[in-house]
Formats: structure tokens, sequence, C-alpha cells
């Protein structure tokens, strides 16, 4: 007895075919489309060749958005791997009161941007806590330019992600940090690992697909980085546009009455191959691991 | 591998087959060029759009409007929508690209500018004949533009004009030496009186409280654009040291040290905090601080705008692609004809009419004795001489540019006639792109 028709599984699947080929395939092939022509958001454009790329060379401030960027992606991804993992460890344990740590470290990643900005704004600013502190006690004599100076305005926009997306995929590895068997762990203090040994031989090999998997996820959003740097650096990208990311070029281009759809295309696109880099680059890494495995 | 190929070749094909044919929304000045038939019967049902108005406030007042309007033209239907004060351009772009444009709707020069480009206005200059009589220059001249039919054509009613005044803290200038009866009245004073203000508080009060703008350099008398109009040319070396001066005030701490981050909340917000003892802003700011800081309102004295003062602009237009194109154009010049912007601008004080019959109305220049009636009339003066500083061809990425390069001046990382040269450049080449 069949126990269905050749379609039918095409049938099933066909609400996500047409959702995906909606919402993702179709804007995919127009960004790169609207790449090749001068198109404005109210008035048509035509087929213009890799000048919007030409253009996107010579951009002032692509360098910046692309120094950036990477930087960001270079101090999140490893921060945001290892930080999580960690704490996963310290609430997986189950003592009297973890639930409120881990609603706690949770908290951060439910809080809506407005509240973010407005926390992190009164934290940084001139007059903010950290400046007050640090003055009123005689750490420092001039305020701390956390919001004006390039270098700090990034690493505070860095420093805000990370404890804001710190226990997003902490549930993820205290899912991973459940399938770790205990016998290892036991084996190994047997033969005298210590903690750190067996957090680094047992705990890390046993998550290392987890980490993988994070690893990817982070370094994609990394690239996407847009709405910490402009909670703290504002529309222009900080003083003088210094601290500009890649997806803060591409909205720019194109936002307002007269903004410029074709150029912010090419953007994407660039966006698009600057983050398979990495991508590919951890994907490989995964399929070597698991062949060793 | 063939089916990657085969789907490659699909997608670059398709590509470029969009590609070459050219996308989005296509200009066609042959709507906009329409004559409307004026004399036939109106009938039928419009949609009218305002921005922000519909409120305790004015929202009786546009009721009645229609309501007078559709009891003079039986047979007739206005359908009356508002849109949130935050993403109007985004708004108004997506009403034109998806072909729903209200037939008559509110616009500033700016968002019409980029309608207008599109065809998706009517020209009024055509269907107007009382056009550039009943309703001032300076408010239809913001809607004229040199990039669409060659400047020949006008795309709103003027609606409601403003300007800005200048706002004074006595009490905080006067326990820093300085008399708010003797404000500055220029930019150069103001340097002067915030150095003053600054020594005498030791640096905790501010006059001055923003970075400058395009407006501060068309007051050193720079022209913005070339002579043709085409391109900008304002980096000029009057505008290079009104900058130098600026930046030698920030350096000297008479602007708070945060006016260039994103932490800045504004200078009408500083005013409302006392944290800064000068602001700018609409001849009715005094009745929002009765509301915002009742204690504050009394202490503050209003005088005209430093220089020249700007011009704002609102305007009625109407939709080319209408399809009830006599009525559109009638309710429009209904809305915008003397009487009714009189009574609209009874509810907001510190604005003024559009039409000429009120421009020189001398009700605008009698003061009720209370700063806010003295800001109303500084309003109506500064009005007559008020100039709209902002071409229609600088827009908002235009306006990112000259705030990063004003920042990098103004923290030493180039020098001010480099930040100029360089905001022109990138704005020029924004223009061919």
């Amino acid at each position: 007895m069949r126990s269905h028709r050749f379609y039918t599984p095409w049938l099933l699947m066909l609400p996500a075919l047409v959702w995906l080929a909606l919402f993702s395939v179709w804007p995919a092939i127009n960004t790169v489309t609207l790449s090749f022509t001068n198109v404005h958001q109210l008035t048509g454009g035509h087929f213009i060749g890799f000048k919007n790329y030409w253009l996107l060379w010579h951009d002032p401030h692509m360098r910046d958005a692309i120094l950036n960027t990477v930087i960001f992606m270079v101090i999140c991804v490893p921060m945001l791997t290892f930080l999580r993992l960690l704490l996963a460890l310290l609430v997986q344990r189950n003592i009297p009161g973890i639930g409120f740590f881990r609603t706690a470290f949770y908290f951060p990643v439910i809080a809506s941007a407005v509240t973010v900005a407005l926390i992190w704004k009164w934290l940084l600013d001139d007059r903010g806590l950290i400046n007050s502190l640090a003055q009123s006690m005689g750490f420092v004599h001039k305020t701390i330019p956390f919001l004006t100076d390039r270098w700090l305005l990034l690493l505070s926009a860095v420093a805000l992600t990370v404890w804001k997306g710190l226990g997003y995929y902490m549930v993820l590895y205290m899912s991973a940090l459940g399938s770790v068997r205990r016998e290892l762990h036991e084996a190994a203090a047997v033969d005298g690992a210590g903690t750190v040994r067996r957090f680094w031989s047992v705990t890390v090999p046993g998550v290392r697909g987890t980490m993988i998997l994070v690893s990817v996820l982070i370094s994609v959003n990394a690239m996407r980085v847009f709405g910490e740097l402009y909670i703290l650096g504002g529309r222009t990208g900080g003083v003088g546009g210094q601290d500009v990311s890649i997806v803060m070029l591409v909205q720019q281009a194109a936002s307002g009455s007269d903004g410029r759809l074709g150029y912010a295309s090419a953007i994407s696109v660039f966006l698009f191959f600057l983050t398979a880099v990495p991508l590919l680059f951890l994907t490989r890494l995964n399929k070597n691991t698991l062949e060793e495995s | 591998m063939r089916r990657t190929t085969a789907v490659s070749a699909i997608a670059v094909a398709a590509t470029l087959l969009a590609a070459g044919c050219g996308v989005g929304s296509k200009s066609s000045s042959a709507a906009a060029n329409k004559t409307v038939a004026t004399t036939a019967a109106l009938s039928g049902s419009i949609t009218f759009q305002t921005w922000s108005l519909k409120n305790d406030k004015f929202t009786p007042y546009f009721t009645k409007l229609i309501s007078d309007f559709k009891a003079a033209h039986p047979g007739t239907d206005v359908n009356w929508i508002d849109q949130p004060g935050d993403g109007y351009a985004t708004k108004v772009t997506s009403q034109v690209t998806t072909g729903s444009l209200p037939d008559v709707v509110n616009l500033p020069p700016d968002i019409a500018h980029s309608v207008a480009k599109t065809g998706n206005l009517l020209d009024l200059k055509k269907n107007v004949p009382a056009l550039e009589t009943d309703w001032v220059k300076s408010g239809l001249s913001a809607y004229n533009y040199q990039d669409v039919d060659g400047g020949g054509s006008f795309f709103a009613f003027p609606w409601y004009l403003g300007t800005d005044v200048s706002y004074w803290n006595k009490t905080m200038m006067a326990k820093d030496g300085l008399d708010a009866a003797k404000p500055p009245k220029t930019f150069g004073e103001l340097v002067q009186q915030a150095k003053v203000m600054h020594d005498a508080s030791g640096g905790k009060d501010y006059l001055m409280s923003r970075a400058p703008g395009l407006s501060d350099i068309a007051n050193t008398g720079t022209k913005l654009l070339s002579a043709d109009g085409t391109k900008f040319a304002f980096a000029t070396d009057q505008a290079a040291a009104m900058l130098d001066e600026y930046t030698a005030a920030f350096k000297a701490g008479y602007l708070p040290s945060n006016v260039l981050d994103n932490s800045y909340e504004g200078n009408s917000k500083l005013f409302s905090k006392q944290e800064v003892a000068w602001t700018t802003g609409g001849g009715n700011l005094i009745t929002s601080l009765k509301q915002d800081n009742p204690s504050l309102a009394p202490n503050v004295v209003p005088s005209p705008a430093l220089d020249t003062a700007p011009l704002y602009v609102q305007g009625l237009s109407v939709a080319s692609k209408s399809k009830n194109l006599p009525l559109a154009l009638a309710f429009a010049e209904y809305v915008a004809d003397n009487d009714n912007q009189v009574a609209f601008i009874k509810l907001a004080p510190g604005f003024l009419p559009g039409t000429t019959a009120s421009a020189n109305d001398p009700q605008y220049s009698k003061s009720d004795g209370t700063p806010q009636g003295d800001a109303s009339v500084i309003a109506y003066k500064d009005m007559q001489t008020a100039v709209n500083f902002t071409p229609p061809i600088w827009t908002d990425a235009m306006n990112t540019i000259l705030a990063q390069e004003i920042a990098k001046a103004m923290t030493g990382k180039e020098s001010s006639k480099q930040a100029l040269d360089n905001t022109v450049r990138q704005a020029n080449a924004l223009l061919t792109q």
C-alpha cells in the first residue's frame, strides 16, 4: 500500500515554500537587480552596470564601516561564545535562588531597544553614572569620552552587545551541557584533572558543535551590527561618522524620500559576500570537527 | 552541479532582464500638467490627509471645515485621515509607490519636491488663476522646483507659515550678569554673551547649546547654491569663519560638551530643563512651556531671531492622479483660502496664514501684553523678512554629511574650510547619483 502520492510532501511544504519565495528568494534577487540600477525611493531607475559598486569602493565612509564591523565581529564572537558557555556552566547548578539569576541574565535579551538606549546613554554620558563615579572617586579629572571617542564608542557598543546578548544562547548551552556525560568528568577527575583542565578537555569538546553553531550565528549578527551603534552614536554614526557600520550605511543611503535604493542594494550585496567569509570558515571548521569525531 | 548552474543562470538572466528594463515608479510630467475642469459640478468623494493634526485642539476645526464644505456641495464626501508626526516621509513614499497618495495632502516642501519629481502632484499654477495674487510669494516659492518642469510650476497652496523666535531665560541671565531685555541680535553678540555667562557661572551655565547647521551658513551671507541653482557652493570663507567661531566657543566650553554626541537632547529640551538660557522655537513655544515647565514660562523673554529668521512652510497639494481632480482641487483651495486659514491660525498662535490678505493684516501685530502675545508679534514681524534657507535639492543624506563634517571640524579633526569643502563635494556627488 502506498503511503502517499509523490506530490504529498510538496503540498505539505507549499506554505513554507511560498513564504520563502516571497520573503527571502524574491527580495534577494530583487536586491541584486536593484544594485545594478540608479533607482531612488520615488523615482524609477535604469541599468548602470557596476557604477554602484565603483561608488561603494570610493565611498569615504566605507573603509571605516568595514573596519568597525570586522573589529566588532572579532571581539564579539569569542567573547559571546565563551562567556555564554561560562554563564551556562554557572547557572546549570541547582542551588537555592538560581532561578533568580537565570531570569536576571536573560532579562537584557527581552528589554526593549528604547529602554536599553536610555540605560546605556545614562551610564556613558559625560555626566552619566560612570563618569560621575569616576570623577567623584578621583580616578579621572576629565570626563571619559565614551560617546565621542571613536574607539571608546565602538568598545561601548561591544559591551552593550555582550550585556544584551549574553543570556540568548545560554539556554542552548545549558541543553548541550546536559548531554556531556558525567562519567567523563569523573574519569578525568580520577586521573587528576583539575577544574580548568576538565573544562578544556571534557566540557569544551563535549559542546564543540553547539559552540560552532553559536559562533556562526553571532558572526552573522555581528556583521549586521546596527542597533547598538545607532543607540550610542546616533544617525550620524558617532561624532564625525567614524563609528558607522555597513548596515548603517545601507540605512543612510536608503532612508528619506530621496533614498538611493540602488546604492543601498549594492552595499547589501557586498555585505552578503563579506558575511559569507566567516560563515564558510566556520562551516569548514564544523565539518573538520565532525570528521575528526 | 548542473542544477546549481541552471538556477544561477536563471537568477542572472532575471537580474539582467529586470535591470535592463528599468525598475521603480516612472515620473510622468503629463499627469502633473493636467488642466482640471473647475467649472464641472462637484460630486463623489476624496481623501484628505493631514500631518499630526488630529487631536483635541484641531479635530473640531477640521470636522466643521469638512461638514461646511459638504453642506455647500451636496453629493460630495471628504474622508479625513491624519498621519503621526514620526516617519511622515516614509509614509508618503509608500503611498506614492503603491499609488495610494490621498487626493489632497499636507506636504512640507522637501517631501513635496520628491513627490513632484515623480509627477504625482498637480501643477497649481496651471489650474488656479489667482494663485500668485492670493497666496504669499515666499510660501509659493518653497513649492517651485528648478529641476521639475524647469521651475515653471507650483505644487502646493501655502497653508501655514512659521519661523523661529529667540527665547531667553531671564533668571539665568540675570544671575550671570546679563540682561534678557538686551539679548544678542547677531551671532557675534551671542558668542560674547555666552563667554560672559560661562565666566560668571564657572562654566556651569550655557547660552549656546547647539551645533551650527545649514541656516547658520546661509546667515553668513553665503549663497548655498551656485548661480544656476544646480549644485552646492557654500564652502566660502565667511562660512568657514563662522564655523571657526563655533569651534573656538566649543573648545572654550561655551557649549555643553555633549552637543555633538548622541546624548544631546536638543536646545529646546535643555532650555526647558533650565540647563541653557537660550533656545529658538516656534511662535507658540511659551504656550507649550506652560505645560512642560509651568514655573519657567513666566521667566521667558522672547526676542527676534538672530540675523535673518528661517521660514518654515506647510502646504496643501493635490495628487495629480486623483480620480476626482475637480473635487480635490476645489477642496484644497477651500481649506487654504484666507477665511479658513485665519480660523486655523487662531488655534495656533505664532503661525501665520499663507495668504496675501493676511500677510499684512495688522491684527497679527498687536500683542495682548503677555510674553506669548509678544512672541506671536515677533514671529509675525520676523516672517516679513524670513527666508526658507533649505534648497529643495537638499536631502536627509546631505544633512547627515553636514552634521558629520561639522562635528569633525568642531573636534579639531579637520579645518572648517576642509569640512565645508568635503560637505559640498559629497553633496554634489549625491546630486548626480
